[in-house]
């Protein structure tokens, strides 16, 4: 008896760690599913979710969703899932840097090579400019959506600022000026937040006077610009990326620079440390003007939360973001939202410093950032019928009118491959950008194909640590961030 | 009694060696193997499977070779030494004024231990707010209390920063050191001091030649505690800093390299992660040998 009791106990102590690491692998046992979408962009995870319901729905396979919340990074996770007997289908990339190791480790499907006839339709149609490719030819991926940036203005702003009605001619205008024009116009408005002088500036040939008493509105104003000065991509990324423009068509060109290219990136470099200087010159804060120092790179107040609050309370005039930002800004101002419009950023680039196929400095001013943030790829480990199912599943989406409607309404994307002028979104920002392209005045992203954290990690925590507590920047100063962005570069490539 | 253990020992204790092999040992040694292979997080790189990919110790060659590794090293180092010598001087001193407070002890005790109740995240972000705007305009700013420019935005500084950091350590840990060391201070006996004060010893004296020796098993501990959590610091390095200013101690480079590469060199942060671990193991283990020599013994 005694016996038998030992060894019951010794079971049930012996069950135990076993019961409790076989709870990690409890999904392991048979799928239940037969198409398993892993989602990079929280933003969409319900909206995809839903997407995937009714695709379900019309025809009859299980479908999974996985998504992280949005703004984390789901790298690790799905390299976590790439390593499991149940490995997503579909998994997305971000960009080219990225590429790179699903593309050695086997795990992203060449699109060019597959052979169903409606899928391989939809991979041809994806435009040039906008596949995801290591070499010019190869294609992996499909893409989500189109995304932009540019200054963000609110029109109601521009009303307040220059008279009721002046907002569609301002826009215009503010859009084709030059340089210099918008450097005049900054220093304008500077000038009447500071000290109520209402001068006149002229965009674009256009003369626009600043009313001669504030409103409601632009009395809140305390600075041009809202800032996220703590943050390095601030410095890094997006707006390096207007400069890259001007040597690289898109990022696969900047993976694939010469030594030629790199060297011709003084120029725009040079020009972008200078607007760069300017701008940091004129930021607003939350009770008055940010002057560089300190404070300016402070990350509890000066961080990308600080700097939405900052203009979405009508404190800045500009904020430098994409329209990702709607949903963040209209937390905190629900009214502003529906009237915001993009203005293009402008470098001091001559025609001499753009090589790329943009050809102009006055094009590459009037253009904004179009590209595409995510891509759909698929998992070419996967059987052959999970494979089909994955590329009929993109098919329907981007192709059906019920696939669609969740892209355009429930997702709220641009999307990639649509008829933009039969498309308004309840986004203001969106619209804007539909606008742009329409217009094709639009330029893309090479920074996605300069070599892994050059943008953001390197250049741009160069310059926060080393230039933004500078009271005073210099014209070696410029060079000289301009030489450590290349130097840096072809260390790095 | 002893009967007992023997025969219930391996029962007992099996559960805990299935979970240590489970979770600590099999990855260990896995780790070890990836560290010589080219591992990429889902794939090896030039070839199928681990034997195929082995690079020998080339991951350990890249390693040496990246400056962002060996700053990281040296400010580890730095850091460590620093930190250990602040904690153990405030926790020491905290220990003896709560020994010799007549009253309230016991809440002085919780008081000074509840930082060490706090998650490192929480901590790195409350202390970020305190560097930033307390300290540097509060207090140490030129509008503030006293103006003393070392102590304004010690974040944007890779000097200032490490004694951040220290600061911040020293707060949470001091308070758990303290109970070690009270501990140990209640285990001298009253008479050594009398019969010292009987011979005329000083304060001082009292202290160099009986509360020091006598305190040698508790210095050994907190030693040993001291520098292997200060090794080992990652959260509050990332939410204090995130590397910024070149202030990435060994453990957030390790978590950072596969961000910095493309592929991702799994490899190489593992080898990293095995230098890190021997650099730790052989740390601890000359101080725990130092010390425990140093341990007297009443008879």
């Amino acid at each position: 008896m005694r016996n038998l009791a030992k060894i019951f106990s010794l079971c049930l102590v012996l069950a135990l760690p076993v019961l409790s690491l076989a709870g990690c692998g409890m999904d392991m046992a048979g799928s239940g599913y037969d198409l398993y979408i892993f989602n990079g962009k929280g933003e969409s995870a319900q909206a995809l979710k839903d997407a995937a319901d009714k695709f379900s729905e019309e025809t009859g396979k299980k479908v999974k969703t996985f998504s992280l919340g949005s703004g984390t990074s789901s790298l690790d996770t799905l390299r976590a899932e790439l390593n499991s007997k149940n490995m997503p289908t579909i998994f997305s990339i971000v960009n080219i840097q990225e590429l790179k190791e699903f593309e050695e480790g086997g795990f992203a499907l060449d699109l060019t090579t597959v052979t169903d006839e409606n899928f391989k339709m939809l991979a041809d149609e994806i435009p040039e400019n906008m596949r995801l490719s290591s070499n010019g030819t190869n294609s992996f991926g499909v893409p989500y959506n189109v995304e932009g940036y540019g200054y963000i203005v609110d029109t109601r702003m521009v009303d307040a600022l220059f008279g009721e009605g002046s907002a569609d001619d301002f826009l215009e205008d503010a859009k084709n000026a030059s340089y210099e024009e918008f450097q005049n116009l900054v220093i304008a408005v500077d000038g009447y937040i500071k000290n109520n002088t209402a001068a006149s500036v002229v965009l674009d040939g256009e003369t626009y006077t600043l009313r001669s008493e504030k409103t409601d509105l632009s009395s809140k104003l305390t600075g041009v610009f809202a800032i996220a000065g703590a943050d390095k991509w601030t410095y890094g990324d997006h707006l390096v990326n207007v400069a890259l423009n001007a040597v690289f068509d898109n990022p696969a060109d900047a993976a694939a620079a010469t030594d030629a290219q790199i060297a011709s990136l003084k120029g725009p470099l040079t020009a972008y440390a200078r607007a760069l200087d300017f701008k940091t010159s004129y930021a607003a804060g939350m009770n008055g003007p940010v002057t560089r120092g300190a404070e300016f790179i402070n990350t509890t107040t000066a961080n990308y939360d600080s700097a939405v609050q900052i203009f979405a309370q009508s404190k800045a005039l500009f904020i430098k973001q994409g329209n990702w930002a709607y949903t963040n800004i209209a937390k905190i101002n629900e009214e502003i939202v529906k009237t915001l419009e993009f203005i293009p950023v402008k470098l001091p680039l001559t025609d001499a410093d753009v090589t790329s196929s943009v050809e102009t400095a006055e094009q590459l001013n009037r253009s904004i950032s179009v590209y595409v943030p995510n891509y759909y790829a698929i998992n070419a480990k996967a059987t052959d019928e999970q494979k089909q199912t994955a590329m009929d599943f993109l098919v329907w989406l981007n192709t059906s009118e019920s696939g669609q409607k969740f892209v355009t309404e429930d997702m709220a994307f641009v999307p990639y491959n649509a008829d933009h002028q039969n498309i308004t979104t309840d986004n203001s920002l969106s619209n804007s950008i539909i606008r742009y392209m329409e217009d094709g005045d639009v330029i893309s992203n090479p920074y996605g194909g300069a070599p892994v954290n050059w943008s953001g990690d390197v250049l741009g925590l160069e310059i926060m640590e080393k230039y933004l507590t500078k009271e005073k920047w210099t014209e070696e100063d410029y060079s000289a961030i301009a030489e450590y962005g290349i130097s840096k570069w072809n260390e790095m490539k | 009694m002893d009967k007992y253990y023997r025969k219930w020992l391996l029962p007992i204790s099996l559960p805990a060696l299935i979970l240590f092999f489970a979770v600590i040992v099999i990855p260990f040694v896995t780790g070890v193997l990836y560290s010589f292979t080219s591992w990429r997080g889902t794939y090896f790189a030039g070839g199928a499977n681990a034997f195929e990919s082995f690079v020998g110790f080339e991951n350990y060659v890249n390693a040496f070779k990246n400056e962002k590794f060996l700053n990281a090293f040296v400010y580890t180092i730095k850091f460590t030494i620093t930190a250990v010598i602040a904690i153990n001087i405030v926790s020491l001193a905290l220990a003896m004024m709560i020994t010799t407070v007549s009253r309230g002890g016991a809440i002085y005790r919780t008081v000074f231990f509840l930082p060490n109740l706090l998650g490192g995240l929480a901590l790195g972000f409350i202390w970020q707010f305190i560097f930033q705007n307390v300290f540097s305009d509060v207090l140490f700013g030129p509008q503030g209390l006293i103006h003393i420019p070392a102590l304004t935005n010690m974040l944007q500084d890779n000097t200032k920063a490490l004694f951040a950091l220290v600061i911040l350590v020293t707060w949470q840990m001091a308070g758990y050191m303290m109970i070690i060391y009270i501990t140990g201070l209640n285990t001298i006996p009253r008479d050594l001091y009398e019969a010292a004060q009987i011979d005329g010893a000083g304060a001082l004296a009292q202290f160099r030649v009986i509360t020091l020796p006598m305190l040698m098993p508790a210095i050994t501990i907190v030693f040993f505690l001291t520098l292997a959590n200060c090794f080992k610091l990652l959260d509050q390095n990332i939410a204090l800093t995130d590397g910024n200013f070149n202030t990435r101690l060994l453990a957030t480079q390790i978590l950072r390299t596969t961000r910095d590469t493309a592929p991702p060199d799994y490899g190489m942060a593992q080898a990293q992660a095995v230098v890190f671990f021997v650099l730790i193991a052989v740390v601890t283990l000359v101080q725990l040998y130092v010390t425990k020599r140093r341990e007297v013994e009443l008879h």
